[in-house]
């Protein structure tokens, strides 16, 4: 496997929060090694490589880990230790809803959001069209954002997410997209890119059925640390496993 | 790899290549974000003035009742208004508090920077060190609006365009470098603590005060008291744009006043690139 084969690279990847007792004792701690916080680790040692093309699920529980290791692919949050490496263009459909300024209107934070990338104005122009096509919220796309209702939100945040031609698609199943109409015409989308070449495809689900119509490989989560990385079929047995130990109880 | 046992001069020399590469970090941020940095600055303008049947008009009004309220207390109400270096006593008024405004939207407004576009840190890959970097260009925007209003008062009120006015440029790039490297420490520390926040919005109408905004630095007594005003960058600033307009003085004429600047300049410098350092990885767990 040559190093171009690889998408998404974790090695002996940390994430640690620091809680502090209050936020004077935070604002304390950055200038002092001397003030008490208690540590959590939100991922512990993940290693692992994912190649281009495959189709990942990620597996666990809420409080596994699995929003933190995300965050890390796409680059909004740093690990504490350890590297990790993405090679290509990263789309997340993790937070639809966000990511937009709520004093701009759906279409001005379209125009913003492919400044943002960098794109040329012809370009812009484009992905404005292909956006607000594809959202189809009417009137309501000239109106200031925090009018907007969550669904009509995550309708433009979609558009948005999936305009980008990814090569690296981070796919949240929790995100239920607005009504059933447009839930099955982002299903369609979303297979649609899948259908690209070469697109690694990294999906978040609870749902055996989804992950393994989607999915030949499964990493499932469990306290933060990687528990199994199999084929998606040993990975769900493994996750559905019947657990020996009473579960603690609250 | 880092040992507790290392001498010193080794753990210096670490540091030293680690904010190095945070350094160059902000530098290459800035140049591959540089067509955004300015877009960016435009979007912070039109996000400022919308929503405000008035728009753009604020950026001139608010100003202007300012200018007039210290102008009727000083010279109608406390009658001490007096011409200085022959400039009737409103001129001098506005040349020192012109730069005030901008200084006080960045002192305010630049440290609540991350919060405001939060988005960008939390949600978008972005380069979190040019958010301060747009934020103060859109005030300096704003800030150059006014100044050429400024220009226009004096040159109407018989006082031509002279030579000094060559100088306006470079207090303008001070205080735009002081202001940014400022919003990008005070930023990053309001995000993680709402006190810092809180601290700063109580001492900026003290600053105001303290400053020589309103009254003449140069007519301090103590010259040791004299000497210690001129650390403060905001006192730099307000009578370096007097020394255009006013005093027709040059920016190196003082250079106790300039190394003094220069002094805190780079303290800001060092502020501003050890906490970015300490925080930039930490931010977006917390905002």
């Amino acid at each position: 496997m040559s190093p171009e084969d690889i998408a998404i690279q974790f090695r002996h990847v940390y994430k640690r929060y620091r809680l502090y007792r209050n936020n004077k004792h935070r604002l304390l701690g950055i200038f002092s090694k001397h003030i008490a916080y208690k540590e959590v680790f939100a991922n512990r040692d993940l290693t692992f490589a994912i190649t281009r093309g495959e189709s990942v699920a990620i597996i666990g529980k809420n409080g596994a880990g699995k929003s933190t290791m995300l965050k890390m692919i796409t680059g909004v949050a740093f690990p504490s230790s350890g590297k990790i490496e993405v090679n290509g263009r990263v789309s997340a459909l993790l937070e639809l809803t966000a990511g937009f300024d709520p004093e701009f209107t759906g279409r001005e934070n379209i125009q913003l959001r492919g400044q943002l990338w960098g794109l040329e104005k012809s370009e812009i122009v484009t992905l404005e069209k292909e956006v607000v096509e594809f959202a189809d919220i009417g009137v309501y796309i000239d109106q200031p954002m925090r009018t907007y209702s969550s669904g009509m939100k995550a309708r433009v945040g979609f558009a948005i997410a999936a305009s980008i031609k990814p090569e690296i698609l981070v796919v949240d199943e929790a995100l239920a997209v607005g009504d059933k109409a447009f839930r099955e015409k982002c299903d369609r989308k979303i297979k649609e890119i899948m259908a690209t070449e070469n697109v690694t495809i990294i999906f978040v689900t609870h749902s055996a059925a989804s992950a393994e119509a989607v999915c030949q490989r499964g990493i499932v989560l469990e306290k933060g640390k990687l528990a199994f990385d199999g084929p998606i079929r040993a990975a769900l047995d493994f996750y559905e496993r019947p657990q020996e130990e009473p579960v603690a109880a609250g | 790899m880092a040992q507790d046992s290392q001498a010193p001069l080794d753990l210096l020399a670490v540091r030293t290549k680690r904010y190095g590469a945070t350094l160059v970090d902000i530098i290459k941020e800035h140049k591959d974000y540089r067509k955004q940095i300015f877009q960016l600055a435009a979007v912070d303008l039109l996000k400022t003035y919308r929503g405000s049947a008035l728009g753009w008009l604020w950026a001139v009004i608010k100003p202007s009742v300012t200018i007039f309220v210290y102008w009727f207390a000083f010279s109608v109400g406390l009658r001490a208004g007096r011409d200085v270096n022959g400039f009737p006593f409103f001129l001098w008024l506005v040349a020192g508090i012109a730069p005030w405004f901008y200084m006080q939207e960045m002192l305010t407004q630049g440290s609540t920077n991350l919060k405001r576009y939060d988005y960008l840190v939390t949600k978008i890959r972005f380069p979190v060190s040019t958010i301060s970097t747009f934020v103060s260009l859109s005030k300096l925007y704003v800030h150059a609006a006014l100044l050429m209003i400024v220009v226009v008062l004096f040159v109407m009120s018989g006082n031509p365009i002279d030579v000094y006015f060559l100088q306006l440029p470079v207090y303008i790039a001070l205080m735009f470098a002081f202001f940014t490297m400022w919003s990008m420490f005070a930023s990053l520390l309001s995000a993680m603590s709402k006190d810092f926040a809180n601290v700063v919005n109580s001492f900026v109408t003290a600053i105001f005060w303290v400053s020589g905004i309103m009254w003449d630095v140069n007519s301090i007594k103590n010259p040791i008291l004299a000497k210690v005003l001129l650390f403060n960058p905001v006192t730099f600033l307000a009578t370096g744009y007097r020394n255009v307009f006013i005093y027709k003085r040059w920016f190196f004429q003082d250079t106790f006043a300039l190394f003094a600047f220069l002094i805190m300049l780079a303290g800001m410098f060092g502020l501003a690139l050890y906490t970015f350092h300490r925080l930039r990885r930490d931010i977006a767990d917390v905002l």
